[in-house]
């Protein structure tokens, strides 16, 4: 029997090459005319590095980080930076981080880190503070205000409740756990915001990255933050504001008063949509048009990251489905919330948006 | 005369043996909470199964599956794409654990297979059957 | 009454032939295992067709210079493939790509290997004016040939009800594509076992297989069999990787290229079968969809142990090979279809899996496999 013959190593980088370099694919970029305050930055989230024994990490996982740091590389036009989205570990440990950090390493753009709760509860956000960044801080881009969250903590009675950090992170990490508890932003972080925010106008657009969604969609799953309504009284007075967020490893958007939220993508594995849980009420947002059911023989099926484009203070979101069409939302100014591009009029849904 | 009496002793004989007779059908409240008891004891060993590793790399169900979430328990039989016939879902249980879990099927009888199928169907209690569902 | 039924039982007699004659064809594309067999509805199946369609497959008259056919590479003899890695044309020119069987092909809803044909009609105009295949410059040649043969004339006019001088190459290819119609095969081993009920059709180690198939081997989704038939093919395009390498150092410059060439009317055709850089690329060179780089269309796998060697190169000897392929998770690229990875299958498992591919072969194949050893 003939073995076959292993190829030589692909140069991996001009191998992705054309994988996001060229512009049919991608997201058109439609500059607004002499309007200087147009960019393009995109969003990877929730890998769920998982490590099983020494160096072995789940391939499945792996396999989707470093896909969209190889595509993301070759995005032309450049992406001004990549925000980390959170989630980069499964259960927290050094190793995960590690790992996670040396695949993010081959980014060749500025990275923005967003902490996730499965980053966060086996030592209390230390590794993350050590050697990741900040979990609470803003900066300003090309007159855009972003604003990043630690937006996964929680009560401290039940923080106090587990005897070990494992216990702790374990309890955590499962979704449906009903010991869970549910996420929130604290009232410390709440009156920095509100401090950030003072020096602010109120025509600047802003954008907060935040791990937990900043609004209620299903609390079971955690898909939820506790003290949303004070975060978004401290957002309320500002005229373009959008929240970006994980967590929910699915498409999910919603537009409450001047805010729009947007769910970024999991590069692991998607989530079912709440309502398939019929035991408990759910809350997702009329709007949203529901991503393709996924068929679990392909790995990557519903997961991607995003490309975003701030145009006019808006951000236009062009999710990068693999093994799937990818999906368009661009805020309607008329209507006064996002919409899918291609879906949005119920005329226009398929069988895999509604077989839920 | 002698016959009333004689019907008679044969109602009241009767009516006698058969408070004593056993009633094959007939079961109690506490027979219910019992026999609960013990299908309930099924499904949080299904629960518990659910929530662990079941093959060779660290997944296990309810990543994907919060609260069984979208395994549609009350479509099956059906037509199962990624199997290619009709089957049941224990069938598609294996798969899962072969597939994204990297495991070994269960063996159809295991009891780990009834437990999971207990916590599965427990789960999406109330939803009317729609055999053969996508 | 009965006067009036005379002219009825005259119309079923009259008719009755006409029926038997289409449903022998039809039954000839029921074979045990198979969905029936799409004919479009502006080419019916005609026996007159069929038989013309034969002819002008075997016509050796139809290439520049009298030495190739449609059967040249498509041999009736040999599974209606030509048993080489890369097709070759007149003067013996080597193309890119492996020829694929005419066996059941009419099932696939796009024909080549990147699909750009949209059915076995437009297919059959290809090779008649690439430069390695027939050679010819136009199809005025063939056109030729046919009205100045009085047999090709009287066929056509049974076939088509048209006269000689309104013969055009609409007409060729409509009675080729009849006559591929009707090479279609089920009734294998797989088929006695799985649709004919017949326990004892496979053998345990094909049983085996199958049931890998369905579960750790991971062939079921592109390679589906049915609850009722089984066509072995998802009719979509994927990415096993095999001859990535080839455009992976260049393959920004290379998209580029069929960029530009596309907006300046590139003809596909004989681009793909001269240019081995373009080639590669796939079905992206239909669609420009850079999710379809490197992506091929699947392949049935009916008689898949006798038409190798394998995948849109032929680089792929035995059907050990193709299982080692897949086992180690085909060749690693970005673009690989994320339903392919490794599979750790045991030595057993291997041989099971070939077992049950060689079970696929239907009986009038199956002479060639005992070539096969």
């Amino acid at each position: 029997m003939k073995k076959i013959t292993r190829r030589r190593l692909l140069k991996r980088g001009a191998v992705a090459a054309a994988a996001a370099t060229l512009p049919l694919s991608l997201v058109e970029i439609s500059w607004g005319k002499g309007n200087a305050q147009n960019f393009t930055f995109a969003y990877i989230s929730d890998s769920h590095l998982t490590h099983i024994k020494g160096t072995k990490f789940v391939r499945n996982f792996d396999k989707g980080l470093k896909k969209a740091v190889m595509e993301c590389n070759f995005m032309s036009p450049k992406p001004d930076f990549v925000v980390y989205g959170g989630d980069l570990a499964q259960l927290g440990k050094k190793e995960e981080l590690e790992h996670g950090l040396e695949i993010m390493s081959k980014l060749r753009h500025p990275v923005r880190w967003v902490i996730g709760e499965h980053d966060f509860y086996l030592d209390m956000g230390r590794f993350w503070e050590d050697k990741i960044s900040k979990t609470t801080y803003s900066f300003d881009h090309k007159r855009v205000h972003f604003v990043v969250l630690n937006s996964i903590l929680t009560y401290d009675s039940w923080i106090k409740r587990w005897k070990t950090p494992e216990e702790r992170m374990a309890n955590m990490a499962r979704l449906d756990n009903p010991n869970g508890s549910p996420f929130m932003v604290g009232d410390r972080q709440i009156k920095w915001l509100k401090k950030d925010l003072a020096r602010v106008s109120k025509d600047t657009p802003i954008v907060v990255m935040s791990h937990s969604p900043l609004y209620k969609i299903f609390k079971p799953w955690n898909f939820w933050t506790d003290d949303a309504e004070k975060v978004q009284a401290v957002l309320k007075p500002f005229n373009k504001v959008t929240v970006l967020h994980g967590h929910v490893h699915q498409i999910l958007y919603n537009q409450i008063g001047n805010i729009t939220f947007q769910a970024m993508m999991s590069t692991a594995w998607p989530w079912p949509y709440p309502l398939s849980y019929i035991k408990k009420p759910n809350q997702i947002p009329k709007i949203t048009v529901f991503m393709n059911r996924a068929d679990p023989f392909h790995e990557r099926d519903a997961t991607g990251w995003s490309i975003l484009n701030l145009e006019n203070g808006r951000v236009t979101n062009h999710y990068k489905l693999w093994e799937n069409r990818d999906r368009i939302l661009r805020y309607d100014e008329k209507l006064g919330y996002p919409v899918d591009t291609l879906y949005q009029n119920p005329a226009n849904r398929i069988p895999p948006q509604e077989h839920y | 005369m002698k016959k009333m009496v004689a019907a008679m002793t044969l109602a009241v004989a009767l009516s006698i043996l058969g408070a004593f007779a056993v009633q094959a059908d007939e079961f109690t409240k506490k027979d219910l909470e019992k026999w609960n008891k013990e299908f309930i004891s099924v499904v949080k060993e299904g629960e518990r199964l659910f929530h662990s590793a079941l093959g060779k790399n660290k997944v296990s169900c309810d990543m994907c599956h919060p609260n069984g979430a979208n395994t549609h328990p009350e479509t099956y039989p059906k037509f199962q794409k990624q199997i290619g016939k009709v089957v049941a879902l224990r069938d598609m249980i294996n798969w899962c654990i072969q597939n994204p879990l990297e495991g070994d099927p269960l063996k159809l009888d295991d009891p780990k297979m009834i437990a999971l199928e207990a916590y599965i169907t427990y789960e999406r209690k109330g939803k009317p059957l729609d055999p053969g569902k996508h | 009454m009965r006067n009036r039924l005379i002219p009825v039982v005259i119309l079923v007699l009259v008719l009755m032939p006409l029926w038997l004659s289409t449903s022998v064809l039809a039954g000839k594309t029921r074979a045990l295992g198979l969905p029936p067999v799409p004919i479009p509805s502006d080419n019916p199946q005609n026996a007159a067709k069929i038989a013309l369609g034969m002819k002008l497959f075997m016509d050796k008259r139809f290439s520049a210079d009298s030495t190739v056919s449609c059967a040249t590479c498509h041999d009736p003899k040999r599974a209606f493939t030509d048993g080489l890695p890369i097709a070759e044309g007149i003067k013996k020119k080597k193309g890119t790509r492996n020829s694929p069987t005419v066996i059941n092909a009419a099932y696939y809803t796009s024909q080549f290997w990147d699909g750009r044909a949209p059915s076995l009609e437009e297919q059959a105009k290809g090779p008649f004016v690439n430069p390695v295949e027939h050679g010819l410059k136009d199809f005025s040649p063939i056109l030729q040939v046919i009205k100045r043969d009085p047999k090709y004339s009287s066929l056509f006019k049974k076939a088509f009800g048209i006269d000689a001088d309104r013969i055009g190459i609409e007409h060729v290819v409509k009675a080729i594509a009849s006559f591929e119609r009707t090479i279609v095969s089920g009734d294998s081993p797989f088929d006695r076992y799985m649709y004919g009920g017949e326990k004892g059709a496979m053998s345990e180690a094909a049983i085996r297989g199958l049931k890998l198939y369905r579960t750790k081997a991971r062939c079921q989704d592109c390679h589906p069999i049915g609850q009722t038939s089984a066509i072995f093919t998802d009719n979509k395009f994927h990415n096993l990787g095999v001859g990535f390498s080839v455009i992976e150092p260049r393959l920004m410059e290379i998209v580029a290229k069929v960029k530009k060439a596309k907006e300046k009317g590139l003809k596909l055709d004989e681009t793909i079968l001269q240019k081995q850089d373009i080639s590669e690329l796939g079905r992206f060179v239909v669609t420009l969809n850079i999710e379809d780089i490197g992506r091929f269309k699947t392949p049935t796998l009916r008689n898949v142990a006798v038409t190798g060697p394998y995948m849109h190169d032929g680089s792929v000897e035995t059907l050990e090979d193709v299982i080692e392929l897949y086992n180690q998770g085909g060749e690693d690229n970005p673009m690989l279809d994320s339903g392919i990875r490794p599979l750790e299958l045991t030595e057993q498992e291997k041989a099971d899996l070939v077992e049950f591919l060689k079970a696929l072969t239907s009986p009038e194949y199956a002479g060639l496999l005992k070539d096969k050893k």
